[in-house]
């Protein structure tokens, strides 16, 4: 009997501003590097388009349904953060949700980070650590069940995500590591002891975060009850659809009826005798049949599912590196505002804008890019970090001096 | 095929597509005659047939000046000849149809179309006002809008020059097709195979000294870099009216040991100058297309161009800056300067993408019009 497993990801990325060497730069950082009023936009147009609505329709199912429609989010930092600045309405939208008992939150990376990837892995757990405080303030949860940046994971990552007291772990159910297998039962994972690894299944998944509209596609229109009969045929004891949040109403428009789908779509699937909702933490307790082996990093992006979408070409590459490069300096400043700084800039989406690639996913990259090219994306966020490697610089001898 | 300008004797953009087209031609096994006017030189045995029409006598192909006085007669009397040269010849050739480049042959065309009764093709490289400036010449104006007007197709270099019709001249959509230039990648020396033997880091600026080709922002925008950045040689090769202009305003901007100008560059040297330099800036006011930015991605020199130019349109590996924003144009050439991984990745892209630009790629997409009328 498979229990229907919805995660989404709530995210939205911290903007850059062109940033010129020939301005007066000195000033507050976040200012000079960030651009408050693209951030702001966009977080109003998504909130007004996505979040609020999207989370009055979950809530109204909640209620409607008796306590029988489950759902997890995991929010990042750096949306949580936006909430804050921009529209706290949105915040306490998600309070309300949370409120129901039928919502399930995750734990990940405060500022939708790669450190998971730094040889040093100090900051990966205080990034953890504060995502972790920050569910407790507003949700007053403690979330069993792990999600990496992206869905990034290795057999290191989970062993260190394991060690840090959770039980599972969610990523993506790709043919690479799982083989002939199916990603709706629970696996062990190489290396761990007891962890468990939540896959996705991208087929069902991506029917509706990316095809829903997709006149191409055999299947569409996709209608609520055509979902539910799918879903009912699923032969594991879950099936975990996890997608982007923002699927509902900004990837897919109002106009393609996904509000309609969604609002449906719960009833549909409860009419099976089969099929029910839980979250991961519910799920968490269920034997897992196998073990998968990730020696090199999976994700759910792109095609490749690797980690190519934020460190595929060299240029990409050597932003990280210098970023990484920074921590010890930044620790060394003892100065919160320029830690806070660099975490912001170790936000994916940074390194997402740089990507190169030519086929059908640089076409992804681009629509959510707010350059031109990915050359200009790396010479603005080169000359930022060149910038605040100065004032770490700068920092230090003053305190050298003292 | 009526032209102007044909290699060696030629000044820019116009005579290298010429060339390079009649001979991807020559290769598909489509017969061209080509209309040149007579040099001092007589070409023979070459493929295309050359055939030289008598009245312009030949100058350099440089500035306009250099004709003198009775340019503008002198550019009829060739027309006049030309399309008299066409009839004589139609008789025995047969000809299917008439193809002409920019406006120094609208008339020879028209003129032959009346008396061969054939489809015309008119190729639009740039119009009076992107050579020009400040001042268009009004009786050219007339003849390119003539020959855009009675052409039964009308080919441009990008989808910005077809704008520029459309909106300048009320030209008819639907009878103007774009065929990008090409370029042929191996010609060109890559940068990594090139040795260098300074240090110093090469700025490249490569066209006619003429306001619209943005010199005077090319200049301002070094100095900006020299400001950052010591060790860079900023170089200008071509000639044209405002080269003495040019050296005055790099002295008057204190930069004038660290500007190169080179004067016309001819084709060998032109090779290692793109190799050689770190940056090739095009930051044409307006350029209907710009072949020397898909001669420096051939070379996998990166390439800043101006976002009034038509081969901005046809790749994305290359920054684009707006002509007048001299700070940005500076920023990119500093970052390209600095940071090499991005330099190499620029490059090594540039280069894959340049191949999609072949001129047998351009030969049959203006078959493909031709194919439209015969």
């Amino acid at each position: 009997m498979p229990s229907i497993c919805f995660y989404f990801q709530v995210h939205q990325p911290l903007r850059m501003r062109r940033f010129s060497i020939f301005e007066d730069n000195n000033g507050d950082p976040y200012k000079l590097y960030f651009s408050e009023k693209l951030n702001r936009e966009v977080f109003e147009k998504v909130a007004r388009k996505c979040y609020l609505p999207t989370n009055s329709i979950m809530l109204d199912l909640i209620n409607r349904l008796d306590g029988r429609f489950k759902i997890s989010y995991s929010l990042t930092g750096v949306f949580l953060d936006q909430c804050c600045e921009f529209n706290p309405k949105v915040l306490e939208s998600f309070e309300e949700l949370a409120k129901t008992g039928c919502v399930d939150f995750l734990d990940e990376t405060y500022h939708h980070s790669l450190c998971s990837l730094f040889q040093d892995k100090t900051e990966f757990k205080e990034q953890v650590a504060l995502h972790a405080k920050a569910l407790k303030t507003y949700f007053k949860c403690k979330p069993v069940v792990f999600r990496n940046t992206e869905a990034l994971f290795t057999n290191e990552i989970a062993k260190l995500v394991e060690d840090m007291g959770y039980k599972g772990m969610v990523t993506e159910g790709f043919e690479r590591i799982l083989g002939w297998r199916s990603p709706d039962y629970l696996y062990r994972v190489k290396g761990c002891n007891s962890l468990k690894a939540f896959l996705r299944n991208y087929r069902m998944s991506d029917d509706v975060a990316y095809r829903f509209s997709a006149r191409w596609w055999s299947e569409y229109p996709l209608t609520a009850d055509k979902y539910a009969t799918w879903l009912s045929r699923c032969e594991g004891p879950l099936v975990n659809i996890f997608m982007d949040y923002e699927t509902f109403g900004e990837h897919q428009w109002e106009d393609t009826g996904i509000f309609e789908f969604l609002k449906r779509m719960p009833e549909e699937i409860l009419r099976y005798d089969n099929l029910d909702f839980k979250t991961p933490s519910e799920l968490v307790a269920l034997e897992p049949v196998g073990e998968i082996d990730v020696p090199t990093p999976l994700s759910w992006a792109d095609m490749e599912r690797d980690a190519s979408a934020w460190l595929g070409n060299e240029m990409q590459r050597v932003c990280f590196r210098m970023l990484e490069g920074l921590e010890p300096m930044v620790r060394e400043a003892k100065d919160e505002q320029l830690m806070k700084i660099w975490r912001m800039l170790q936000n994916s989406d940074q390194l997402y804008y740089l990507c190169t690639k030519s086929w059908a996913d640089g076409d992804v990259h681009k629509y959510f890019s707010p350059f031109d090219t990915p050359y200009d994306g790396f010479i603005n966020f080169m000359n930022v970090l060149q910038d605040f490697r100065h004032r770490l610089k700068q920092k230090l001898k003053v305190e050298e001096r003292r | 095929m009526l032209g102007w300008e044909f290699p060696p004797f030629k000044s820019g953009g116009l005579g290298v597509h010429c060339y390079e087209l009649t001979s991807a031609f020559a290769r598909k096994g489509i017969e061209v005659d080509f209309y040149m006017p007579r040099t001092e030189f007589e070409i023979k045995g070459t493929t295309p047939k050359l055939i030289q029409v008598m009245p312009v006598h030949f100058g350099p192909y440089t500035a306009r000046e250099a004709y003198g006085a009775d340019f503008m007669s002198r550019v009829l009397q060739y027309n006049l000849k030309c399309a008299e040269e066409v009839e004589k010849n139609n008789r025995e050739k047969k000809y299917d149809l008439i193809h002409n480049h920019d406006w120094l042959t609208v008339r020879a065309a028209l003129l032959a179309k009346q008396k061969i009764n054939k489809p015309h093709v008119f190729t639009v490289h740039s119009t009076e006002y992107d050579r020009s400036g400040l001042g268009p010449n009004p009786q050219i104006l007339d003849i390119e809008r003539m020959g855009v007007h009675s052409a039964d197709r009308v080919i441009t270099v990008s989808h910005m020059m077809k704008k520029q019709l459309v909106d300048r001249f009320g030209a008819d959509c639907g009878r103007v097709r774009v065929v990008y230039n090409g370029v042929d990648p191996d010609k060109f020396m890559k940068k990594w195979e090139v040795r260098k033997y300074s240090k110093e880091k090469v700025v490249l600026f490569l066209g006619r000294m003429a306001e619209q080709k943005g010199p005077v922002q090319f200049l301002q925008a070094a100095q900006k870099v020299l400001s950052v950045v010591k060790n860079v040689r900023f170089v200008m090769a071509g000639g044209g009216d405002m080269l003495p202009y040019l050296i005055n305003y790099s002295i008057q901007l204190g930069i004038s040991d660290r500007v190169t100008f080179l004067g016309y560059l001819p084709e060998s040297q032109l090779h290692e100058a793109y190799a050689k330099s770190d940056v090739y800036v095009l930051p044409s006011v307006s350029e209907p297309f710009g072949i020397t930015a898909l001669e420096a991605m051939a070379s996998g020199t990166p390439i800043i161009l101006s976002k009034t130019s038509g081969v901005s349109e046809i790749t994305p590996h290359c920054l684009k800056v707006d002509f007048w924003d001299v700070n940005k144009m500076a920023e990119d050439i500093i970052a390209l300067l600095r940071y090499r991984v991005l330099n190499h990745t620029m490059g090594i892209h540039e280069v894959e993408d340049a191949k999609k630009f072949s001129w047998d790629r351009a030969a049959d997409e203006t078959f493909n019009v031709y194919r439209e009328l015969v």
